[in-house]
């Protein structure tokens, strides 16, 4: 009976979001869930939501359309509980890649390519939705909310919305296209190259072996760095390059320190591998392909190096905070907040020394308003208030004050697992924690994706009063 | 920074004060001669150096009367705790109680920040003059030795009131009792001299030696966090605990408002009114959740509960750090709490550390208010403390001192970890020191202490410690290129 409302719930929602999206999305789901979800789905295609807030919206589809997804694990008996079946969901659409199924070839291959499809959607959903929704809201709020939801204000790569939609999703779909070719070119089954590709592209990371990525070759695994990589940068910039408008590339400073981060923090990790006295071609490899699933939440893990030197733990938590690039399908705080903080940080110094100097913090050769800056600064706050009561909510189930910071962080982050959490002498496992502590994993997970305030925005009361 | 009056001056203030902490050291030498524990000569050598030094300072520059660049109170604060926390080594070398400077500097920056943690494993086993001086560390620093010396100021000449905002760079400056800087810092040492003394009565009522009541009070009403005893406070008597409780959430009060209260001036009370609300609701609240935790989880009956629960509650969000129970057995949340309360810290204008109970007002609020104007774009709905609004400026000084304030925490815990200390231990030391609560987790927790630690561990402890104590923006800026370099 449950199952009956939300699936198509679920249904008419997709097909809200655009027809292209809505049918691919049904039709891979169909083919992959089998002939009951198609059933249910069919039946109910004819029920439209009507116009309602956005943020109910928001917050709506992205909690009901995980439990909606957790069904086809429930159908096929891959997971035999609720709790297990809702987490595996969740993780997959917020594209965290947290799994609690321990043996991912166990399970029918239709579930794994399930698994994957949720992540892929997740990662564009995030991007596509929220563009799709701000078609509803009048100009003012638009520009409000694209530049809360992004960080800072960011072009948009084209003056009408559903152009920038389209443009959007069309890259993404052909870098996944892309890295499919390229993992079958590598030699990987047809399946497994389509589970990884929509995994990295979405940043989830959810992996086909229990080993993590440890089985597959060198090649692949350089390739799926590759693209790790890109994922964690900006779609739209992504666009621009894939027309060639280098100066987009040039003007975009977010790039270059994103860039740097990576590279700093790949080489100092390597040479800490390495002093630690592992091989140093595979520190370097081993360095590159961790920190490019760290940076951009992605989340794969292969053979972590016999000796894990300290400083990797280090980099990597720190990593798991600041995220990617603003506009990516990754999570984190995003690196154009942290720039911003950083550059008001240092005004502000100057300005205990010098009282009457004027600043402002300039991004891209814009400056941003001190509105966004206390916005930002909000959002931080929140964030860390958000990893702080879910530390304790786990510590309440049973786990570590450490544990319990990196597990909290790095769902918060969606980034899932990490060999981080293991290297802390805690089970990477997560089909071990208690029900409790996995509900509380899922709601930070969802609080990340949602970059906070959509999900704070209906539970406060002050929404209600609105509506009224 | 190329003005040599500036310069000068500083020293000669630097005189003033270390005058005045050889004097303090001098006083040791009551107990050394009361228990003859043969370091009479060793403290007045100590003292006697420290004097002088002091005094030469002073008379070579006693001409230089102002400082008058603004970047030069803030280096003076830097400097003077440095300095402060190099002469208190003194007596630690001088007597023998260590023979590593890194412990001494350690011991020595802990007590006049009143962080409260410390290296020796069995502090009954150190002479009495040095117990009494690791106390006194706490008492003078606690307060804060710039509001001592401001209390003397209207002779140095200092710019006052920059030095004030160098030292507490809060954002409570609207709470003066007084226009006048100097008033207001007579009223607070008025109020901290008595309560010192009161407490100091009232614990020698309930029956302690004058001994232990004089260096518990000392610790306790400066939230420093220091013992006697090797177990803390643990082995006094139950009214003793609560007593010293009592010292505790006074000290977590701010003292402009404490002056208020007695002097039965209700009607200013308003002008704090939010945040000592809000300091007495977490208490409450915290102490809770502590004692039913207690209770219900780790079965202690009723009686212990609610004493180990409020006197530990107390003892962290005040960061005092005083030890009723081996708090790192208690159940995992119930620490966590713990610690979060540290940050949390007492009353801005308190002896406590951590973040300050109205900065977490201001944040917890200007967070709300950014939800409301997404839901409602055009309201104007300003951020309001104690029914007025807060300006943006304020505002941006409180969420930049919390994000500094992060990155410093997570900064600790990493360098401790670089120095070998496993990663619990590491937040818990991080966030002991930064916030001035001083016993960490694990080893260094309850009633352990830091003595296992490497001596980059300790190093990057004291460091904390003087961030903490300094609210970071007053060290980081001296890290500035501009602040060197016009």
């Amino acid at each position: 009976m449950a199952a009956a409302m939300v699936a198509p719930l679920a249904a008419s929602l997709y097909y809200r979001d655009g027809a292209q999206y809505a049918l691919l999305l049904a039709a891979v789901s169909m083919a992959a869930v089998g002939l009951l979800l198609r059933n249910l789905v069919g039946r109910h295609a004819t029920y439209e939501l009507h116009e309602r807030e956005s943020f109910w919206l928001t917050s709506m589809v992205w909690i009901l359309v995980p439990l909606g997804g957790a069904l086809p694990y429930l159908f096929t008996g891959s997971l035999g509980s609720f709790t297990d079946a809702a987490f595996e969901s969740y993780s997959g659409f917020t594209t965290t890649g947290a799994s609690v199924i321990p043996d991912p070839t166990a399970i029918p291959q239709g579930i794994l390519l399930w698994r994957a499809i949720t992540q892929w959607m997740g990662g564009l959903g995030l991007i596509l939705f929220v563009v799709a929704i701000l078609k509803r809201l009048n100009r003012g709020a638009l520009q409000l909310y694209s530049a809360e939801f992004s960080g800072t204000q960011q072009r948009k790569l084209h003056p009408h919305i559903s152009t920038s939609v389209s443009r959007m999703w069309r890259i993404y779909a052909l870098i996944t296209g892309v890295l499919i070719v390229l993992l079958i070119a590598a030699g990987n089954g047809v399946l497994d190259s389509v589970c990884l590709a929509l995994s990295t592209v979405s940043t989830g990371g959810f992996m086909t072996t229990p080993l993590g990525m440890s089985g597959y070759s060198h090649l692949t695994l350089a390739i799926l760095t590759l693209f790790m990589f890109l994922s964690g940068v900006n779609v739209a910039l992504l666009y621009n390059l894939f027309t060639l408008r280098w100066r987009q590339l040039r003007a975009t400073h977010e790039f270059w320190v994103y860039a740097a981060v990576f590279l700093l923090a790949a080489g100092s990790c390597a040479i800490a591998f390495g002093m630690a006295g592992n091989p140093w071609d595979y520190s370097l490899a081993y360095s590159l392909f961790h920190i490019a699933s760290t940076i951009s939440t992605c989340g794969f893990y292969t053979d972590p190096p016999a000796a894990w030197p300290l400083w990797a733990s280090v980099a990597t938590f720190l990593l798991i905070l600041s995220g990617a690039m603003a506009g990516s399908t990754g999570g984190g705080l995003k690196l154009r907040r942290l720039m911003t903080l950083f550059l008001y940080l240092r005004n502000y110094l100057t300005r205990m020394l010098h009282p009457h100097v004027v600043f402002s913090v300039k991004i891209d050769h814009k400056v941003v308003a001190g509105e966004y800056v206390n916005k930002i600064f909000g959002f931080v706050f929140l964030y860390i208030c958000f990893i702080i009561g879910g530390a304790f909510v786990l510590t309440l189930s049973g786990s570590g004050i450490a544990d319990a910071f990196c597990m909290a962080a790095a769902n918060m982050s969606n980034l899932g697992p990490s060999p981080l959490i293991n290297s802390l002498g805690a089970s990477l496992d997560y089909a071990l924690l208690p029900d409790a502590a996995k509900w509380t994993l899922m709601a930070l997970m969802l609080a990340g994706r949602l970059e906070i305030f959509a999900l704070l925005a209906i539970v406060s009361p002050s929404y209600w009063r609105l509506r009224r | 920074m190329r003005n040599a009056s500036d310069w000068k001056a500083l020293l000669r203030f630097l005189g003033v004060i270390l005058m005045a902490e050889g004097g303090l050291m001098g006083l040791c030498v009551v107990p050394a001669i009361h228990f003859a524990d043969g370091t009479l000569w060793h403290i007045v050598a100590c003292s006697a150096a420290t004097l002088s030094v002091g005094g030469g300072l002073y008379y070579a520059f006693r001409n230089e009367l102002e400082i008058k660049d603004r970047r030069m109170s803030y280096l003076l604060v830097t400097v003077l705790w440095l300095t402060l926390s190099a002469f208190a080594t003194l007596p630690f070398l001088a007597t023998g109680s260590t023979r590593s400077l890194t412990a001494a500097w350690f011991e020595a920056m802990s007590g006049v920040t009143s962080c409260g943690a410390t290296v020796f494993a069995d502090v009954a086993s150190l002479p009495a003059s040095v117990l009494l001086w690791r106390s006194m560390t706490q008492w003078f620093g606690g307060f804060g030795v710039v509001l001592l010396v401001l209390a003397l100021t209207p002779r140095l000449g200092i710019n006052k009131y920059s030095l004030y905002t160098a030292e507490a760079s809060g954002a409570d400056n609207t709470g003066k009792t007084s226009v006048r800087t100097t008033v207001t810092v007579r009223r607070t040492l008025a109020v901290y001299l008595s309560l010192t003394v009161v407490f100091i009565i009232l614990l020698m009522l309930s029956g302690m030696q004058m001994w232990d009541a004089v260096n518990l009070t000392f610790t306790n009403i400066s939230s420093g966090g220091f013992s006697v005893n090797s177990d803390s406070i643990a082995s006094l008597t139950h009214t003793q605990q609560y007593l010293l409780a009592g010292a505790m959430l006074l000290s977590g009060v701010n003292f402009t408002l404490l002056f208020m209260l007695v002097t039965l001036r209700w009607r200013q009370i308003r002008h704090k009114v939010d945040q000592l609300t809000f300091y007495l609701i977490i208490c409450a609240l915290a102490s809770a959740f502590v004692v039913l935790a207690l209770h219900y989880h780790s079965g202690y009956c009723w009686s212990d509960a609610l004493r180990l629960g409020t006197v530990q509650t107390l003892s962290a969000l005040t960061t005092t750090g005083s030890v009723v129970g081996d708090y790192t057995q208690w159940w995992t949340p119930v620490v966590f709490l713990l610690l979060m309360l540290g940050i949390c810290g007492g009353m801005a204008g308190s002896t406590s550390g951590g973040l300050k109970v109205m900065r977490v007002l201001i944040l917890w609020r200007n967070a709300r208010g950014i939800l409301r104007k997404r839901l409602h774009p055009n309201a104007v709905d300003p951020v309001r403390l104690n029914g007025r609004p807060v300006s943006g400026h304020i505002i941006n000084n409180v969420l930049v001192i919390f994000m500094v304030f992060g990155a410093t925490l997570m900064f600790g815990v990493m360098m401790l970890m670089l120095s070998g200390v496993n990663a619990t231990e590491a937040i818990g030391a991080s966030v002991g020191c930064l916030t001035g609560y001083g016993p960490g987790l694990g080893a260094s927790g309850g009633f352990g202490c830091y003595a296992h630690f490497t001596a980059s561990a300790l190093w990057v402890c004291s460091l904390l410690m003087l961030l903490g104590r300094l609210e970071c923006m007053t060290v980081i800026i001296l890290f500035l290129h501009r602040f060197w370099h016009r």
